[in-house]
Order: structure tokens, then C-alpha cells, then sequence
């Protein structure tokens, strides 16, 4: 992927803006959702929405970080789409009568955990630490599993969500490639050296441990509903195949590990990666809800309603 | 704080409340006693603007004998901006012992940092002290001033075609004296009621309303806190967080009050004290220097002091170096976001639409009004009206590349005219009142000059113009106003025409120097 104008990626996010009342949510279409699938995409549905919403915060954090004024406009933006995502997800939940009044679904201790280490410490990491994870979960679980999504969901509101969804994605895509290449761009010893330093950080170390069980958990969770592993295998290689197009991307030493990370992940066959990665996921699992701290404010900004007045 | 001799003699401590609702009703709704034509005899001075600025010129000119000059206003009462930005909560956030004229001290100021009501009753009561009533043309909105080069003489020509003449002209229009409705998409098909800051709608009844506010600058913080009270339900939508400092506002003891009236001294006093101190804050505010993170750690102390919740707390830390832009000052404004009828948006608006704004992340806020807090059109490179000078040449055009002046307030090619809040002339850790002083003894030098040798033309050299402001853009370079922040001092390129890279006295002290060898006379 070639690298973009980011000015020009700027005013076309501006103009290509909409909102959840351009969507009739009431428009038929709800019925084509069977019985039998309703339980999973309930499950689906809240972890797609999570997700959303996590990536949300990662962008609000790239935001405050960003090396640019425009990039650091096009990061606000992209945090606001995201949580667009995460409302018009939830939107379509209430539509299939998946929520109860006014409740969020309620996150997996691992998304919860990636929360609260979101909320502590993004804002501390540096910019292509997050700039290269957002891209790999943006394309492998948010791009595999809206492709599953479609190819079950026939409600036509569905559709229309996702494909407004879908073009957003797209242009977070492409910027997410473009500042790769842009960290790529200078001599990588001293990119190694530095990035070893931060990989030291244990602020950082947190991270990964949160997020190494997170992409196992949510494996798991696509796979009972029926995505086929191997599709999301397959999303997660194409951010290396993207991702390593050009030798700037190849040169960002965040790209080679989150690269490698991945690899490691798409190999079952890999028992030193999995079977302490699966017992975090099973530890973690064990963690009782109380035990985890609240949920910061910014989780309660997430709302179904197309207007509001309060 | 540099006063001239005939300040001093003739500074009078009086109350300015008991003459202001007189004079308010003296001065309101005056019309225009002006002939189409212009009178054979040009006046020594033309005035354009009765805010504090020319007001101030006024008096100054009163003071040193020149009664002939006139002050042509644009509405129908005096108060500039003052006059203009009466919405709930409006004052000054600069102490009004310093906000104010040195010639013309307050010994009643109710409060440390007044109303705009109690500041616009001192504007009135400036008006009936020192007489310039007879002086004012309202309703006079000046659309070109002319320079006559064989005659020496400025011609303003009013909207209406009326024609004012004088010697020498003085721009006082004020720079922030326009304002208009922000550029957002779809702000025209809003169905409910849009109100600027600075054109308030008092017949406009809050209460029981659902309300955005479009701003959170000087004014959105100050109103903020009062539609909280009356309102249902406001939601501030913010751009960018604002360095917000705890403002020391107290109400004057009588006794205080007193002791200024009695010995007016002791008011001279503290006035020294404010400015001093207001001066060492250049320090922290001006350039980059350890006093900036002391000024941000305040900063931040007062944000974890008043908010309690990390996100919102994060939501409202400033990203960029205190000083970049106007560091705000309230008490209010923290608590006010966290009422429960209260909310922070700072999701980016992506549109205005019939009922409301609809922001990025999809959601249409309906609400019955919206109150832009968006500040003013401020002019970088422009004049408000067409200003001619020698051989027909337009200021605006001469200033395309950004708004050039000598000292702030002389521009080359335009004789005998004189700016206040000129070029370069803003700061930002003082009382603007300060610098307003120092530009009115210059300009009074001036006029002085060309009504006492009667001189044709007295125009300011362009090699001392470009010398100067060659150096004034090399010590801008090294402030926090051009540290990387937008700003309402830049054009869109980066460039500062507005603010002064210095402390006010050093602003005092190039003012006070007359140099006659950067002017050409005839």
C-alpha cells in the first residue's frame, strides 16, 4: 500500500462523515435473524462492540501523541468513528432485542483488564507502539469478523451499518499503514535500540500480557460461533502482507514484532507461544468481576440512541 | 508603569456609578449631527471608535488642550466591547485596578475582577468626567478613511456618505469588535435560536432549555457557569482544552473602598503591585522558562483539585505550552461541567443539523439553543474598512502578507495616522489598559507635532518600519505564542501579527521614545 496524503485523508474524513440517524433502525429486516443464531451473535455482538470501543480509546491515546497537527486531527476523528462503531453496534443489538433497557453488554475479564490498562497507561506510550497494534487488531479481529458477520447476518440494516462501518475502517487502515512506513522511514539499529528500551517498560510488558490472552480469548470466542479459524489466520496475515509491502514498513522494527507476534498466533503448533498464553486466557478467566476495579467514565459515554438530550 | 506629567495632575479618584446611569442615558441612542459635506475647516483630530481605546485617546487629547477632534461611533452607545459582550457572567480577567486607566482611577470597583456591567458603568462615567459627550457622532460607521496627500488631510466617509475631515486620524475601532457565526456545516438549517457571546440576546429565557455551548475560550468559560444555573441542561462542546488558573476574586471591603477615595496613593499603590506582579508573569507566560511548568503545575493543581474523574480530567488538560494561547482564569468553570444538568462534549462536530449537533461518534445532541463562544474576527492582514494612504495605496493590500507596523502604531505611506491595538501591540500577561496608555502618549506626541508645526504629513520611514519589525519577528520566534499552538494571535501560516514579545515595560519604554529621525515630514 502506498503511503497516502494525510491532508487530503483529512478532508475526505470530514466530508464523509454520517451519523446513527441516517439508518432507520426500525426498518424491516430484524425477523431474518433465527433462533439459533441469536444466542452467538449476542455473544458476537458484545465483543465486536468491545472491541470497537477499546480501539476507540487506543485511538484517543494516538491522539495525544500524534507527531503532527494532522495526524494528531485525523487520530481525534478516528477515535470518535470508532466509537461510532461501537454505538451503531450497539444499535443493531437493540434492534434484535439483545439489550435490556439501557444496558451495555457486559465486557469479558480480558477486555476488561485491556480497559483498565488503556485507561492507566496509553497515554504514556509512545505513538508507534499503538499505531502498529491498532492496525494488526483493526485487520484481523475487527476485518475477519465483520466479514463473518455479513456473510450469517441477512437483516438488511445489518448491511447498511456495516457498509458505513466498513468504508470508516478503510481509511483507519490506510493511515495505520502509512505511519508504519512513516516509523519505518529512519535507520532501524537506533529504531531497535529504542524500541527495546520501551519494550523494557513495564507499563508496556502489562500491555502485552493483557494482550497476548485478549487475541487468544477472542479466538476462542469467534471459533464457538462458527468463524472458521483459519479466516482469521488468514486477516491477520494480510497485515503483514500489507504491512511489509514497501521496506519502510519492513524496516519499522513494531511492525517485525507485532509481525512475528502474529505468526506465532496463527501456528497452533506452536506450544511455547499457546500453552501459557491459553492458561493466562484460563487464569484470567477465573478472575472474579468484583475483583476488578470500575470501569472508567469513558466506557459510560457508549449509547445506542441516535439523538440525545441529555 | 509610565505615566506622563499631565496624567498625573490630572487624575481624578471619583465614583464612577453616581454619573454612569446619566451619562448611559446621555450618550444612548445619539444621533448624527454630521453634514454630508465636509466642513471647510478639517478638525486636528478624527477618532474612529468610542470604546476605551478612543476614549482614552480623547481625554488624553482633552488633556493637552486639543479640543477639536471628534470620535465617530458605529452604534448608538459607548463600551467597544464593553458595550458589545454583556452576556451572563462576562468580566475581565485582568484585575480591575489594572484594567483601567491610570488617569482616570476607580476607587469603587466592587469586586477584584469586575462585571462587564461595572466595567461599561466606567466607560460611561470616563465619558461624563471628562466631557467628551459633545464630542461623539453615533450611528456613524465609517467605510473608508482617505488620505489627502497635497492637503495633508484624512477624510472618513461613512456608510451613509456622510464625510468627516481632520489633520491627523486615529484608528480605534478596537480588534475585537466583529463576530460572526462560526463556518460549521449546516449552522443555517439549525430551527432553534443561535446566540453569539458578544451580541447577547437578554429577552432570551434560559430556563427550562436544553442548551449547547459552541467554545470553551475567555467567554464560553465564564459562561458556562451561569446557563448551568438557569438552564435544563447544557453541553459544552470543546475544541481544546484551555489552561484554566484559580482566579483570586474577592469583594472590596467598604473600608478598602474608603482608604483608596481618602488616599488616593494607597490606590496608586496597589495598582504598582498588581502590574509588577502581573509583569513577572511574562516569565512564566511569554517564553519558555522553568516559571512556565511552575505556571503549568498550578494549572494542573487547580484541574485535580476541582475534577475528580481521570477521564474527564484528561479530557481537559491542555496539550500545549501555558501562555501559546490566552491562559484562562476561573473558579467556576470546573464545577459548573460537573453539575448533574451539565455535560463535556469533545467529540469532534461533524455538522449542525435542523435540531441540533451531530458529532463524530454519531450522535445527533438536540438542543433548543446554541450559544457560540467562538470568539472574534480577528483581522491579521486586513483593515475593517479600506484605508487609502499616499499614491492610493491600500493598507489591507500592504499587509496581505500579514498586518506590518512601526512601534504598533504608525504605518508607512500613512501619514498622520495612528493604531491603537496595532500590529504587535497585544499582551498576554498584562492589563491590555497598560499598553493602551503607552500607545495613547505616542500617538498624542504625534498629534502634537503635526497641529504644533503644522505639518502636512508625518509619515514613518519604511527602513525603520522594516528594521523593526525584522526584529520583532526574531524575538517572537523565541515565545510560546509561536511554540507550535493555533491561536487566534496567527494567521493560518504561523504568523504573528498580534502580540508584543515582551514585558509591558519594555513596551512603555519603546513607546516613550519619540524617534524623529524614522519619520519624514513635509
Amino acid at each position: 500500500m502506498a503511503s497516502i496524503d494525510l491532508d487530503k485523508m483529512l478532508a475526505k474524513i470530514k466530508s464523509t462523515q454520517w451519523a446513527l440517524s441516517d439508518i432507520d433502525w426500525d426498518a424491516p429486516g430484524a425477523e431474518l435473524i433465527t433462533e439459533e443464531q441469536w444466542p452467538k451473535l449476542k455473544e458476537f455482538m458484545a465483543d465486536l462492540m468491545w472491541i470497537e470501543h477499546v480501539g476507540a480509546r487506543a485511538f484517543a491515546a494516538l491522539a495525544k501523541k500524534a507527531p503532527t497537527d494532522t495526524l494528531r486531527e485525523i487520530y481525534s476523528y478516528f477515535h470518535a468513528e470508532e466509537q461510532r462503531h461501537a454505538n451503531a453496534e450497539m444499535a443493531l443489538m437493540r434492534r434484535w432485542g439483545m439489550l435490556e433497557g439501557d444496558e451495555i453488554p457486559e465486557p469479558n475479564v480480558n477486555l476488561r483488564i485491556i480497559i483498565e490498562w488503556l485507561d492507566r497507561f496509553a497515554d504514556e506510550m509512545p505513538v508507534y507502539v499503538l499505531g502498529t497494534v491498532v492496525p494488526m487488531l483493526e485487520i484481523a479481529l475487527d476485518g475477519a469478523l465483520c466479514t463473518f458477520l455479513l456473510e450469517t447476518v441477512k437483516d438488511p440494516v445489518c448491511h447498511q451499518a456495516f457498509e458505513k462501518i466498513n468504508d470508516d475502517e478503510s481509511r483507519h487502515l490506510g493511515v495505520g499503514f502509512t505511519v508504519m512506513e512513516m516509523q519505518g522511514r529512519s535507520a532501524s539499529y537506533i529504531k531497535m535500540v529504542q524500541m527495546m528500551a520501551r519494550v523494557m517498560d513495564p507499563r508496556l510488558i502489562l500491555g502485552i500480557a493483557s494482550y497476548m490472552p485478549l487475541l487468544n480469548k477472542m479466538r476462542d470466542n469467534v471459533i464457538a460461533m462458527g468463524l472458521p479459524e483459519e479466516k482469521l489466520y488468514k486477516a491477520m496475515q494480510k497485515f503483514e502482507r500489507i504491512g511489509g509491502r514497501t521496506e519502510e514498513g519492513r524496516r519499522n522494527p513494531w511492525f517485525q514484532l507485532i509481525k512475528q507476534h502474529g505468526r506465532w498466533v496463527t501456528n497452533r503448533s506452536n506450544k511455547v507461544y499457546h500453552v501459557p498464553v491459553d492458561a493466562l486466557v484460563k487464569i484470567t478467566g477465573m478472575v472474579p468481576r468484583k475483583a476488578l476495579p470500575a470501569v472508567p467514565s469513558w466506557v459510560k459515554e457508549l449509547t445506542y440512541e441516535p439523538t440525545a438530550t441529555r | 508603569m509610565s505615566t506622563t506629567e499631565d496624567s498625573k495632575k490630572t487624575a481624578k479618584p471619583k465614583a464612577p456609578r453616581k454619573k454612569a446611569a446619566a451619562a448611559r442615558k446621555t450618550t444612548a441612542r445619539r444621533k448624527s449631527t454630521a453634514r454630508k459635506k465636509a466642513p471647510e475647516k478639517p478638525l486636528s483630530v478624527l477618532i474612529v471608535g468610542a470604546g476605551f481605546a478612543g476614549l482614552g485617546m480623547a481625554i488624553r487629547l482633552k488633556q493637552a488642550g486639543i479640543e477639536d477632534f471628534i470620535i465617530l461611533e458605529r452604534g448608538n452607545a459607548v463600551g467597544g466591547t464593553w458595550r458589545d459582550n454583556q452576556y451572563p457572567g462576562a468580566a475581565c480577567d485582568i484585575p480591575s485596578n489594572l484594567y483601567s486607566y491610570s488617569f482616570a482611577p476607580n476607587p469603587n470597583w466592587s469586586r477584584s475582577f469586575s462585571g462587564s456591567e461595572e466595567i461599561l458603568d466606567y466607560v460611561h462615567h470616563l465619558v461624563a468626567e471628562f466631557g467628551l459627550e459633545k464630542h461623539i457622532r453615533f450611528e456613524q460607521n465609517v467605510a473608508e478613511l482617505r488620505f489627502d496627500e497635497t492637503k495633508g488631510i484624512w477624510t472618513a466617509t461613512t456608510d451613509k456618505d456622510v464625510v468627516f475631515t481632520g489633520r491627523a486620524a486615529v484608528m480605534a475601532q478596537g480588534p475585537l469588535a466583529n463576530c460572526s457565526f462560526p463556518a460549521i456545516t449546516g449552522i443555517e438549517d439549525f430551527k432553534g435560536k443561535k446566540i453569539h457571546s458578544a451580541r447577547w440576546d437578554h429577552d432570551y429565557d434560559f430556563s427550562g432549555k436544553n442548551v449547547a455551548v459552541v467554545g470553551t475560550g475567555a467567554s464560553g468559560i465564564q459562561i458556562i457557569p451561569e446557563l448551568v444555573k438557569v438552564a435544563k441542561h447544557v453541553k459544552v462542546f470543546q475544541r481544546t482544552p484551555g489552561w484554566v488558573m484559580p482566579r483570586p476574586d474577592f469583594s472590596t471591603p467598604e473600608w478598602n473602598k474608603l482608604l483608596f477615595r481618602k488616599v488616593p496613593a494607597s490606590q496608586q499603590a496597589m495598582r504598582e503591585l498588581l502590574y509588577w506582579s502581573h509583569e513577572s508573569m511574562a516569565l512564566a507566560v511569554i517564553w519558555n522558562s522553568p516559571l512556565t511548568r511552575i505556571a503549568e503545575r498550578i494549572g494542573k493543581w487547580h484541574l485535580r483539585r476541582q475534577v475528580k474523574d481521570r477521564w474527564l480530567r484528561r479530557q481537559l488538560t491542555p496539550d500545549f505550552t501555558i501562555g501559546c494561547k490566552r491562559v484562562l482564569v476561573s473558579n467556576d468553570y470546573y464545577p459548573a461541567l460537573q453539575k448533574d444538568n451539565a455535560k463535556l462534549i469533545t467529540w469532534p462536530i461533524a455538522r449542525i443539523s435542523e435540531e441540533g449537533i451531530r458529532t463524530v461518534e454519531g450522535i445527533e445532541h438536540q438542543v433548543d439553543c446554541i450559544v457560540f463562544a467562538t470568539g472574534f474576527d480577528v483581522s491579521h492582514s486586513g483593515t475593517p474598512f479600506p484605508v487609502l494612504g499616499r499614491g492610493g495605496r491600500v493598507m489591507g493590500d500592504d499587509w496581505k502578507g500579514g498586518a506590518q507596523a512601526y512601534k504598533s502604531i504608525n504605518v508607512s505611506g500613512y501619514p498622520n495616522l495612528f493604531l491603537t491595538f496595532g500590529p504587535n501591540s497585544g499582551p498576554g500577561h498584562n492589563s491590555a489598559l497598560v499598553y493602551m496608555e503607552s500607545q495613547l502618549e505616542y500617538a498624542l506626541k504625534g498629534i502634537r507635532k503635526i497641529v504644533g508645526e503644522d505639518l502636512k504629513m508625518l509619515d514613518v520611514r519604511e527602513d525603520a518600519q522594516q528594521r523593526f519589525n525584522k526584529s520583532i519577528q526574531k524575538r517572537l520566534a523565541k515565545t510560546n505564542w509561536n511554540s507550535g499552538c493555533k491561536s487566534w494571535y496567527l494567521t493560518e501560516d504561523g504568523f504573528n501579527a498580534t502580540m508584543y514579545p515582551g514585558f509591558a515595560t519594555q513596551y512603555a519604554t519603546q513607546m516613550s521614545e519619540f524617534k524623529e529621525e524614522d519619520y519624514q515630514t513635509a
